[in-house]
């Protein structure tokens, strides 16, 4: 046995044969790097179907595959759906996969396989994602399908068909669309002495919470603000908007997060926790706490309602969100998510894609689907009758819906933006952090995002 | 420099260099035959960390020097742009501090704890057997889970915690909505969940240490403590050392309880996550992720060598 074990990578060890080994090795792991990925030189990805594809000449693919976050626990009536979809035809067969828990898993599961292949046929995506998507040139402008599948798109209620239209073209089809309601605790309400609806506006409610306060209801505050880690960026548009503010002007990419008004909204969220202390902040889901009895109201989305009415103990009430001290009406954001079709697959699978979305979001089907998960019904021809008996709340919902207005551009299409807006509110409202300061900080943050992300791929 | 001696030279014919030509011939096909058995062994392991080892590796570190976002067809070349931003970057020091604390509390705390609990299980009493597989157990069970269950018991509405809390009339800290809190909650679920680890390699280490030498100290009049610091825990040192190499890695790479416990990463953010976040969390900037990625590596590497060059001449190996 040797006294000293050479050392491979001395100098006087680094002989003529062993430096060429070492440089083929380098160079091998260099090329595998650059194997694979993303490419630099322009161009990539297959050829998008334009208005001119004649969907007429293309035969529909026997088999697809729908991936879902299986949005308000919808599962179970998404699969009904399938197999009524297979009863009612036998050409496509549809096959569902559960790909992310939420919109955000199921966004980086369609991410990683742009990149890895094995793309869906249809796919779910929230507000949030599909004009990324878009940018991203990953999904395909629906238009020409809809005309070739005959997808009666004037039967579609034109806030939620207008939230996919970008550059005079539908990215996506209504689907899981929700706004957001006031649910309260009935129970609570009438053991206060307060009058059985919501209340018409935030002012209206400081004057009502400190008498829930007081009423000895064993809640820890009166009401629960939604959790931030969720979709605080669109929970609190409500109060932005009613004060007269907004995470951007309206239709604009102008940041005006930190202008006045939007300081005075959040500033009232703040006072809320802080000065009044007459409202939490969900750890988790705002809806748990409210039905185990820990605070008397909070703002959840319609999505919710079927869980909150199956888990609440108690008699729920469900309104309109309040108005601000500028405005009442229209206050509520819509929300939720669509279905929408890659652009990397054949054409084949996008028209029996398109296929399959026409039955999925048919008048009877968003009945169907709004009875199993309390989501919108998408389409005007909805007999949505039975859905009112099963659950009166849900008029309340329908009858909102007319009054909602587009989120700002600046939650829904600045990619991360919402994540930024969750962590500034998480700030200010649980820190206590400066508003006026947080608030310019995002600004700064949301105008980066613009410029680096969006401004370069409009 | 180093030379050799020319060998001595010998007939054509003479029976010695015939035997020796012939030793050699052998010795070259045994060679041979070895490196054939070798490669036949080796290659498929070799091939297959080349393939998901290395070419991610060197995968990850091209893509560092890219501007681009997860999903896109096409990327443009940067250079060293994003180890830039990330070094000049404010949010930089928030993680790097993060990550320092977190490695420390839960390398430390695991650690140290894992010390005490193996000393307890070191005992030979009624129970220890399932004493000792109950505070191993935690570490074979999966960091999701582990991370929802714990999730549970932290909700200070709905949790145990706050429901234990508010029994005696305290009110449950906000784990989940102050970011120094929800760090200390993470750092508790992952030293709980691999303080086990640390108490099972310690226990092996106590179990082998010689009965003699503690015997003699017993003899020479040392107390517990003095036999404690002055024999045992030297004498533990190779077990410390490969204790504190593999948990400052295994805490480096912490993930599955941060995702599930903190999603948002509002205090907890450590370089792993600040990758994940980078990539996944929004903003889908791969490329900035990739960057991140490779700072970690790079830190591994160096506290690794670090590790074994400079800490390990304090173990004393028997």
């Amino acid at each position: 046995m040797p006294d000293r074990i050479p050392n491979a990578l001395t100098l006087a060890a680094l002989d003529r044969r062993r430096f060429l080994g070492l440089a083929g090795a380098l160079g091998t792991a260099a090329a595998l790097a650059a194997c694979g990925g993303p490419s630099t030189s322009g161009g990539g990805g297959a050829e998008a179907p334009t208005d001119e594809t004649d969907w007429s000449t293309i035969t529909p693919a026997k088999e697809i595959t729908f991936w879902s976050s299986n949005p308000g626990s919808s599962q179970a009536v998404t699969q009904q759906l399938i197999d009524a979809f297979h009863a009612a035809q036998s050409d496509i067969k549809v096959t569902l996969v559960t790909a992310g828990a939420n919109y955000e898993e199921i966004a980086q599961k369609f991410q990683a396989a742009q990149a890895g292949g094995d793309l869906p046929d249809v796919i779910v995506f929230s507000d949030v994602w599909w004009f990324r998507y878009k940018m991203l040139d990953s999904i395909i402008p629906l238009d020409g399908l809809v005309e070739a599948v005959g997808i009666e798109k004037d039967d579609y209620r034109e806030g939620l068909w207008a939230d996919y239209t970008y550059d005079d073209a539908q990215w996506a089809i209504p689907w899981a669309r929700s706004t957001p309601l006031f649910y309260w605790n009935k129970a609570h309400w009438a053991a206060a002495g307060l009058p059985d609806r919501a209340p018409e506006t935030w002012a209206e409610f400081t004057e009502w919470a400190p008498r829930l306060q007081a009423a000895g209801l064993g809640t820890q505050r009166a009401f629960q603000h939604p959790a931030l880690a969720g979709y605080a960026g669109w929970s609190f548009q409500n109060v932005l908007w009613g004060w007269g503010g907004g995470w951007s002007a309206q239709e604009s990419f102008d940041i005006t997060c930190n202008s006045p008004e939007s300081v005075a909204a959040i500033q009232f969220l703040q006072d809320s926790v802080y000065k009044d202390a007459w409202a939490g902040v969900a750890s988790s889901d705002s809806v748990n706490d409210l039905t185990a009895g820990a605070a008397s109201a909070t703002i959840a989305s319609t999505g919710s309602l079927v869980g909150i009415l199956k888990a609440a103990t108690f008699e729920v009430g469900a309104g309109p969100l309040p108005g601000g001290p500028e405005e009442t009406s229209p206050v509520c954001p819509t929300g939720g998510a669509g279905v929408g079709i890659p652009k990397d697959i054949a054409p084949e699978n996008q028209l029996a894609a398109a296929t399959f979305v026409k039955f999925l979001t048919s008048p009877e089907n968003t009945v169907t689907f709004s009875q199993a998960t309390g989501y919108m019904p998408v389409r005007k021809s909805a007999d949505t009758a039975a859905i009112v008996a099963a659950a009166p709340q849900v008029q309340v919902a329908l009858d909102q819906l007319e009054v909602t207005r587009t989120q700002d551009y600046a939650r829904v299409f600045l990619p991360g933006a919402d994540q930024e807006m969750a962590k500034t509110c998480a700030n200010i409202l649980t820190s206590q952090a400066d508003v006026q300061a947080e608030l310019d900080a995002l600004k700064t943050t949301l105008e980066t995002i613009y410029t680096r992300d969006v401004e370069p791929n409009l | 420099m180093t030379t050799t001696e020319a060998p001595r030279a010998l007939p054509p014919t003479s029976p010695t260099r015939v035997t020796a030509t012939r030793r050699r011939r052998w010795a070259s096909r045994r060679n041979r035959r070895d490196y054939l058995v070798f490669l036949a062994f080796a290659a498929p392991n070799l091939l297959l960390i080349a393939l998901f080892t290395y070419r991610p590796l060197f995968s990850n570190i091209y893509y560092s020097t890219l501007n681009w976002t997860l999903g896109a067809p096409v990327a443009t070349p940067v250079g060293l742009g994003n180890y830039v931003e990330f070094f000049t970057s404010p949010r930089t020091q928030g993680v790097l501090v993060t990550t320092a604390v977190f490695t420390v509390a839960t390398v430390g705390g695991s650690m140290v704890l894992g010390l005490l609990v193996a000393l307890a299980l070191n005992k030979r009493v009624q129970g220890v057997g399932f004493a000792r597989a109950s505070v191993f157990s935690p570490f074979v069970l999966s960091g999701v889970g582990v991370g929802l269950v714990w999730l549970f018991i932290f909700d200070p509405v709905v949790g145990v915690l706050g429901y234990l809390l508010r029994l005696v009339g305290a009110s449950s800290p906000q784990w989940f909505n102050d970011p120094t809190l929800s760090l200390v909650m993470v750092i508790i679920v992952f030293i709980w969940k691999n303080l086990g680890y640390a108490a099972v390699i310690y226990l092996a280490g106590l179990q082998s240490i010689d009965r003699d030498l503690l015997e003699a100290a017993s003899i020479d009049g040392a107390n517990a403590r003095r036999t404690f610091f002055s024999i045992v825990l030297p004498l533990l040192s190779p077990t410390t050392f490969f204790l504190l190499v593999t948990s400052i890695l295994n805490s480096l790479q912490a993930f599955d309880i941060l995702r599930i416990m903190n999603p948002l990463g509002r205090g907890t953010t450590t370089l792993i996550y600040e990758a994940y976040l980078q990539a996944f969390g929004g903003s889908n900037r791969a490329g900035y992720s990739a960057t991140v990625s490779t700072v970690l590596f790079g830190l591994l590497v160096l506290l690794t060598v670090f590790q074994l060059v400079v800490l390990e001449r304090r173990v004393h190996y028997r």
